[in-house]
């Protein structure tokens, strides 16, 4: 079922039997789909736990700073 | 039974269960897209008429086929945003509209790279399957520029429910455009188990594992933008709070 690998030389596997531009973009398309769609969401998480740890620290300092001066 | 249910909705509930599955869900996607790549790209035969062109072809099926997965989702979400006030839902909701217009490109475009080899031509405007996929995209679109319009309003929520209604009926004719109207699309080819045939396993096997990667890769990716979603959204909350001092 599962046949031999289709080419002998790297030039033969660029060229897909005349359609490498065709079956290559279509790879390459897949491949910015996945990417930007588990890449994006990622990233996002990183800067929204580093925005929230910074209001938190921040919010600790006004707080510390409010009852120091409260005395 | 109402316990379980408000649970099912509760923000946290969710963040902590996805926190658990997510794992689970990267590696077996991982495995099945490896596979499905390795096998398109290196051991697929070039097909009897259209040699290696083939090979878009698993990977134009599988998203293809997936993006009509969206507007039903919406659908549903937004019946229970609607019904039951869960505000989870439509944060899905809210996320898939996204990725169901990436998907919808996705499709447009490997296709035209068929297309154009194939059939000889990029579009088509008179070809049924073609259109309609083109009016899922518009309509993905609509309903993001309608939700950033309207913030997070309850009408929001209803106009894109609405839209969702229209989205499945559109699905529908997607699905059977090809055989309502027999013009340039192909009809879905037949399955078959005899290796030599050009529908032979294969090709089904391959485009089957690629669609199993495609659903895998669209759950993880709206996990991760709910999760996010809702650490905006819960921010204020003791346990978001824990959660980024833990990190």
């Amino acid at each position: 079922m599962l046949d031999a690998i289709q080419f002998s030389t790297w030039a033969e596997f660029i060229n897909m039997g005349g359609y490498g531009f065709n079956v290559w973009s279509v790879y390459a398309l897949f491949a910015i789909l996945v990417a930007v769609n588990l890449i994006l969401p990622w990233r996002k998480k990183q800067k929204i736990v580093r925005q929230l740890k910074r209001r938190m620290t921040l919010e600790a300092e006004v707080q510390s700073e409010d009852s120091s001066n409260g005395d | 039974m109402w316990v379980w249910f408000s649970k099912l909705g509760s923000p946290k509930w969710f963040y902590e269960l996805s926190g658990k599955w997510l794992p689970w869900l990267i590696a077996a996607m991982v495995i099945f897209m490896t596979i499905g790549l390795v096998w398109g790209l290196v051991f697929l035969p070039p097909d009897y008429q259209q040699g290696f062109t083939s090979r878009i072809l698993i990977v134009h099926v599988a998203v293809a086929g997936t993006s009509l997965a969206f507007f039903p989702l919406m659908l549903v979400a937004g019946t229970v945003t609607l019904v039951w006030r869960m505000k989870l839902a439509d944060m899905v909701a809210k996320h898939a509209a996204i990725l169901g217009a990436w998907f919808s490109f996705i499709t447009l475009a490997t296709g035209s790279l068929w297309g154009s080899v194939m059939w000889g031509t990029w579009w088509e405007w008179t070809d049924s399957r073609l259109v309609s996929m083109l009016f899922q995209l518009f309509l993905l679109l609509g309903v993001i520029s309608l939700r950033s319009a309207l913030e997070d309003s309850e009408t929001a929520a209803k106009a894109c429910a609405l839209l969702s209604i229209v989205g499945c009926i559109n699905v529908v004719i997607i699905k059977y455009s090809v055989e309502w109207w027999n013009t340039l699309h192909q009809v879905a080819s037949p399955v078959s188990l005899d290796p030599t045939s050009p529908n032979g396993p294969q090709f089904w096997i391959a485009t089957l594992i690629m669609i199993v990667a495609v659903y895998l890769f669209l759950s993880v990716s709206l996990i991760l933008s709910t999760r996010n979603e809702i650490l905006e959204r819960e921010r204020r909350s003791q346990w978001v709070q824990d959660l980024v001092l833990k990190n």
